[in-house]
């Protein structure tokens, strides 16, 4: 699947790109396939099972997809999460300190 | 009444000291700060909170509920349950890494960080009283839906399953905070899902199997319950394809944007103490998982109770469908086991809500209102007063239940219908300001009255179904806020910089990326 990048830099995936939007509407599909699958599997219907096996299948695409760029944007964030804390707790001040 | 043998008493006892000893066990990492009592700081994989939206949205009435509407509407009554977490599913890939990059304690405080001034203030205190005051209503509703069991299966009044369960809870979330929520939500959520399939499984099997109950709705001339998109047409009947269309439509899209329901207020939580964006948006979609998981479970179980007893008319014995089939249907000595997942069921939520709503009281009121310059010690501490002070508001609400809930229910309705759409923009749109929202909240309070009771009252426009009220709704506020924005002036552009170079939002933000990139904070695109 060469039109979807599974090497990211820091700075490519803080952007937002396709592939967000591939995994989100493959979670979608994912919920209702595995909501409605696992219902009708459980009643022992055929199609159910087709269902669930396809809310399994799209929530291993899912994560084929968008995995590599959330390790890519997690490494990148947690080095900056230090500096931001100290920043959330000055831009959040009731009373201006400065 | 259930009549309880010694092993049932055994695994009652069992698991309230196994809970109550969690606290016991991490009070210490939960003093440390306020970082620690709120949100395990900040360090957990994302299992953990997983289990713990899985365990806090399995409460004591989520079967009685979803019983219900499967007694009612056969296997489409699934989409009741099923299509109002859909929202993690785009919020899981989108928001939730917004929200996690903000680093906000809570939904108040995320405003603070988008908005500032004073309409900022005015946005942060209102929603953190709201959000007390949301805790303590939901924290009431659970209870006395605990009160029911207890007086189902111990005959006791309603009032004392309220008060004796969630005081034991509160315990351990006193003692040990967000730690011992996360760390025994872990536990009652395995508990939890153990004892939905075991129930489910013989209550199915009780209906003679799969198999067996399919054949028989058949046979009763009611194969309908067994299809999921039984719709009664596409405007009319109790099942309108225009329903199911306004429901898909506003669960999904709402996924886009920031505190579209009532729910996001506890995912955020559990947002913030996952340990990296990666682990946030994991345990939003994992956990939203398992409830679509769960809720097949109790649809299926719920056709097995109606093949076993058909034809109830009254809503407080159908209900009751999935208990009956646990208490009815277990094995000797097993009934204790089923009261004890009932208390982890219970104990996940309450738990949660204890610590949510003082999560409120101390961050978004007190530290930042009271005493900006509080010591960790200090707001752990006012955690532990506040968590208290929640769990008496609690019972006060729980024992006005019967009076209020129609009302509050309309209350929750304004939440999500008129502010459905300024709840999105101010998550994608950097040009929606404050006074938008604050306008879209006034105006919505006012429509909502005229629309859902006082014009149909007088006759002037027809009782409409709640998903017309809400498209109604949404498009009288547009009328209000979308004029109020324009007119106003933007967000400090200095504040919106900061926020958009630390959170990187998605949508419409390109005079303010613009403005990052001339400052050097960013790079050129």
């Amino acid at each position: 699947m060469s039109w979807i990048q599974r090497g990211w830099t820091p700075e490519e995936a803080d952007n937002w790109s396709r592939e967000d939007w591939i995994a989100a509407c493959l979670s979608v599909l994912a919920y209702l396939l595995i909501a409605m699958g696992a219902a009708l599997s459980l009643l022992a219907m055929q199609v159910g099972f087709v269902l669930l096996l396809g809310g399994i299948a799209s929530t291993w695409l899912m994560y084929y997809v968008i995995d590599p760029k959330l390790r890519a944007i997690s490494s990148d964030y947690e080095r900056k999460q230090k500096e931001y804390l100290r920043r959330v707790e000055k831009l959040t001040r009731w009373e201006k300190a400065e | 009444m259930v009549q309880l043998t010694a092993l049932d008493w055994f695994w009652i006892v069992a698991f309230l000291a196994l809970m109550i000893a969690c606290g016991v066990l991490f009070h210490r990492l939960a003093r440390r700060s306020e970082a620690d009592f709120f949100l395990a700081g900040r360090g957990l994989p994302w299992w953990l909170p997983a289990a713990s939206i899985f365990a806090t949205h399995t409460a004591t009435d989520t079967p009685m509920w979803i019983t219900g509407v499967v007694y009612q509407h056969g296997l489409r009554g699934i989409w009741y349950a099923s299509l109002f977490p859909a929202w993690c599913a785009i919020s899981a890939m989108i928001t939730t890494r917004v929200f996690r990059r903000s680093l906000a304690y809570t939904q108040a405080e995320w405003q603070s960080l988008r908005y500032n001034g004073l309409g900022s203030e005015l946005m942060r205190g209102w929603m953190a009283g709201w959000g007390i005051f949301l805790n303590m209503f939901i924290l009431g509703w659970v209870g006395m839906a605990m009160g029911k069991v207890c007086n189902f299966v111990f005959g006791w009044p309603n009032w004392l399953g309220l008060v004796l369960f969630s005081s034991l809870c509160a315990i351990y979330v006193m003692a040990a905070g967000y730690w011992g929520v996360v760390i025994t939500d872990f536990q009652q959520g395995v508990i939890a899902f153990a004892a939905i399939v075991l129930a489910s499984a013989w209550g199915i099997a009780a209906a003679g199997g799969p198999r067996a109950i399919v054949s028989r709705l058949e046979t009763m001339g009611e194969g309908w319950r067994l299809d999921p998109f039984h719709f009664s047409g596409f405007f009319s009947g109790d099942f309108p394809v225009a329903w199911f269309l306004t429901m898909l439509f506003f669960a999904l899209a709402g996924g886009l944007g920031m505190g579209t329901t009532i729910d996001w207020y506890a995912e955020a939580q559990r947002i913030q103490s996952a340990r990296t964006v990666r682990d946030a948006s994991y345990s939003i979609w994992a956990g939203s998982a398992m409830v679509l998981v769960r809720n097949s479970l109790w649809t299926v179980a719920g056709l097995a109770f109606f093949v076993l007893y058909p034809g109830l008319q009254d809503a407080k014995q159908y209900e009751m469908g999935w208990f009956r089939l646990g208490f009815e249907f277990f094995p000797m000595g097993m009934a204790g086991f089923f009261f004890a997942t009932i208390l982890a069921i219970h104990f996940s939520t309450i738990a949660t809500h204890l610590n949510l709503g003082a999560l409120y009281a101390s961050r978004d009121l007190y530290k930042h209102y009271i005493n900006p310059a509080a010591s960790e010690s200090r707001l752990v501490w006012i955690g532990r007063v506040s968590s208290c002070a929640v769990l008496l508001g609690s019972f006060l609400l729980g024992l006005m239940m019967e009076e209020i809930t129609r009302w509050l229910i309309f209350a929750l309705w304004i939440m999500v219908a008129g502010m459905w759409l300024p709840n999105v923009l101010q998550a994608v749109w950097w040009r929606f300001n404050a006074w938008g929202y604050l306008s879209a909240w006034i105006a919505n309070l006012g429509f909502s009255w005229l629309v859902v009771w006082i014009l149909p009252a007088y006759q002037v426009i027809p009782e409409l179904p709640d998903y017309l009220q809400f498209w109604v709704l949404l498009g009288l506020g547009v009328l209000v806020f979308l004029p109020v924005t324009w007119l106003t002036k933007p967000e400090d552009m200095d504040h919106l910089v900061k926020y958009y170079v630390m959170v990187r939002p998605i949508g419409w933000w390109g005079p303010v990326q613009r403005e990052a990139e001339r400052r050097g904070l960013l790079k050129a695109t």
